[in-house]
């Protein structure tokens, strides 16, 4: 019986939204931008943290990184030495890399650095192209293979040789259509040659597509012009070890080498991908919580919306809610009926919402890297957060119009 | 005291307005049995349309006491007396007041809706009563698709479907023209053969003159009380 009601409730909200197009539409625009922005974030989050968490799978899951400094979040510093923790501790340094690799129980450490710069091939040119200078194993521990061509030998590598490994997506855009093993390049305004094409897994933020161009870490540190002091470790444990026992040894052999003791503390920093994803999770909490902040205050407007299309709705059928009560409703029943078209005209928002909100993540999904995808818990939440909207903001107008004196009511013109 | 349909006694309704008490009713007696066909009159301002709210359950009196179908009913809370509208009472208004939007048949559900009866018994009780009234072939018919006269039968058969003791009627027939008039009072006329009370409130005396019994109010008492003797 409550069902009935509930259904003749939703026919005379749709009637009423039916015969007041216009207005209904305005405010449920309100109701449905709020609902798009909270579907379109969470899809794009969820879409970087699965392109996150992917990438470092592809690494292998127990690939861990030393960083000459690391703390979760966003760093804020004012260029003071206390703000600036960083500076307490030492480079890192490719003989640390090397002394790494020979700890027992480590199958590979590799080093990277990277820049941004020139690089050019005939009439073709490119002033910021991403250049990246890798130690030896870097195919291991990145991912991705080796397509055409091949890898730079250690030796090319120890020797700083002029070769170069580029990417499919430079490629395509230096020798559209050409096989570019064996033809040169400049980069940084030096001569290389082009031994290999490297097809990247998919990554996050579109490294996958952007130009790359892969040099050995010798020769990167020789030509390139970069930010120095940054230099970072993979490290992948061999098969024997757990990842901290893995880290525990690392950490011991950098502090022997460092000559740090006991009582002090480490000066570098050892990130699992554990906690490089915790920290990945906590920034984009933070940066999804604002935006559930401002999608919040979409729906309220929404929600003032609602009032007022529900304070003119019941104006205009205060005769009709005469009717209603002289037939025997009671304020309940009234109160229900607006309560459900209150409750309808924000629902209607919010597919409407949903389904912009779906639009946008489609056209995240084409137009930029990231696999953004609506997860189900954002639409359980629309739908939940937006009836809520329409019921508490339904609330005032319905009960408004339960009261109505039926006299008054009947003879209101 | 069974076969009383209504009963009120002394009943009184004052109004505020700007800071006086205006007496509508001053003390009113009356008494109306079942199967009764009554009538009431009299000048405006002579509180008939308070007292016609008053035996509808749509006010509560500032005094006096009524009796509806035995039940005391003057005192009751607003949910109550919803309740009590939608058993005893059936409304059958000037201005029809039936939804816009909805089919006749629908409108004569509604009763049933707010009874809480299912939707297939709604179904046949409302068929029934549209039937009752010579409506069958317009069932599914929205309101401005009805004229007047057959907008008042849909008001009658939704005052009917109920099965009120009470049928109460304001000016039943005061938008209709007369040939119409007289087709909506013999309406009432065959339900009163078959046994059902109706009171109307009018102003017209042809219409009174269907009724068998006409009660006059004047200032807010009762002026006279006859019975009409071309109708019975």
């Amino acid at each position: 019986m409550l069902f009935s009601r509930a259904f003749e409730g939703v026919g005379i909200a749709l009637d009423s939204l039916r015969a007041n197009k216009v207005r209904a539409a305005l405010t449920i625009l309100g109701v449905a931008i709020g609902v798009m922005v909270v579907i379109a974030m969470a899809a794009a989050i969820t879409g970087v943290n699965r392109s996150v968490t992917e990438q470092l799978e592809k690494l292998g899951p127990r690939t861990f990184f030393v960083f000459r400094y690391f703390q979760g979040g966003l760093n804020i510093s004012d260029g003071s030495d206390e703000m600036s923790p960083w500076r307490r501790n030492p480079w890192l340094t490719v003989a640390e890399a090397e002394m790494l690799r020979r700890v027992p129980g480590i199958r590979s450490v590799t080093w990277q650095e990277n820049a941004s710069g020139p690089v050019s091939a005939g009439d073709v040119s490119f002033s910021s192209v991403n250049v990246q200078g890798f130690g030896p194993d870097w195919i291991l521990t990145q991912g991705g293979t080796i397509m055409e061509g091949r890898n730079y030998t250690a030796l090319e590598q120890a020797a700083g040789a002029h070769v170069a490994v580029i990417n499919d997506k430079l490629a395509e855009q230096l020798w559209p259509g050409l096989d570019p093993v064996g033809r040169r390049l400049k980069v940084f305004g030096e001569p290389f040659d082009v031994i290999g094409i490297y097809t990247e897994p998919s990554s996050l933020f579109g490294d996958n597509n952007s130009p790359t161009v892969f040099i050995p870490h010798a020769t990167f540190v020789k030509v390139a012009d970069y930010w120095k002091g940054w230099l970072m470790f993979a490290v992948m444990p061999g098969p024997e070890l757990t990842v901290p026992e893995a880290q525990d040894r690392v950490t011991a052999a950098l502090r022997a080498y460092r000559g740090l003791k006991p009582a002090q503390e480490n000066n570098f920093s050892l990130v699992s991908q554990d906690k490089l994803l915790e920290s990945f999770d906590s920034m984009t909490k933070g940066f999804f919580l604002v935006m559930l902040a401002l999608s919040s205050v979409g729906l309220m407007v929404g929600g003032v919306g609602v009032v007022a299309i529900m304070m003119i709705s019941v104006t205009e059928r205060t005769r009709e809610i005469g009717v209603r009560k002289a037939l025997g409703a009671t304020r309940r029943e009234i109160m229900w009926q607006f309560l459900v078209e209150a409750a309808t005209l924000t629902l209607v928002g919010c597919i409407a919402g949903m389904l912009l909100g779906g639009a946008l993540t489609l056209a995240v999904n084409k137009l930029t890297p990231i696999p953004a995808a609506v997860p189900l818990w954002s639409v359980v939440a629309a739908v939940a957060a937006s009836t809520v909207t329409g019921i508490l903001f339904g609330l005032y107008p319905a009960s408004k119009a339960s009261r109505l004196d039926p006299v008054e009511a009947l003879r209101y013109e | 005291m069974s076969d009383r349909v209504i009963h009120v006694e002394e009943l009184v309704r004052e109004y505020p307005m700007g800071g006086e008490k205006v007496l509508a009713l001053r003390g009113l007696t009356l008494s109306i049995r079942r199967n009764e066909y009554v009538a009431i009159m009299g000048p405006s301002g002579s509180g008939k349309s308070t007292l016609m709210n008053l035996l509808g359950c749509l006010d509560t009196p500032s005094g006096g006491d009524y009796w509806l179908n035995g039940q005391e009913v003057s005192r009751l809370t607003d949910d109550a007396l919803a309740r009590v509208r939608n058993k005893e009472i059936g409304f059958v208004f000037q201005t029809f007041n039936l939804l816009p939007r909805a089919s006749a048949l629908h409108n004569v559900e509604l009763p049933l809706v707010y009874a809480g009866v299912g939707s297939r018994e709604r179904r046949e009780r409302a068929v029934r009563a549209l039937t009752r009234v010579g409506l069958q072939n317009r069932m599914h018919h929205r309101p401005n698709e009805l004229s007047g006269g057959q907008r008042q039968r849909v008001a009658i058969a939704r005052a009917l479907v109920n099965e009120p003791s009470l049928l109460l009627a304001d000016e039943p027939t005061g938008n209709l023209d007369s040939t119409t008039s007289e087709e909506i009072m013999r309406v009432f006329s065959e339900l009163h053969a078959q046994g059902q009370t109706i009171v109307v409130v009018t102003h017209e005396p042809s219409i009174a003159a269907h009724a068998e019994r006409v009660v006059v109010l004047r200032d807010g008492k009762l002026d006279s009380d006859t019975r009409n003797r071309a109708a019975a």
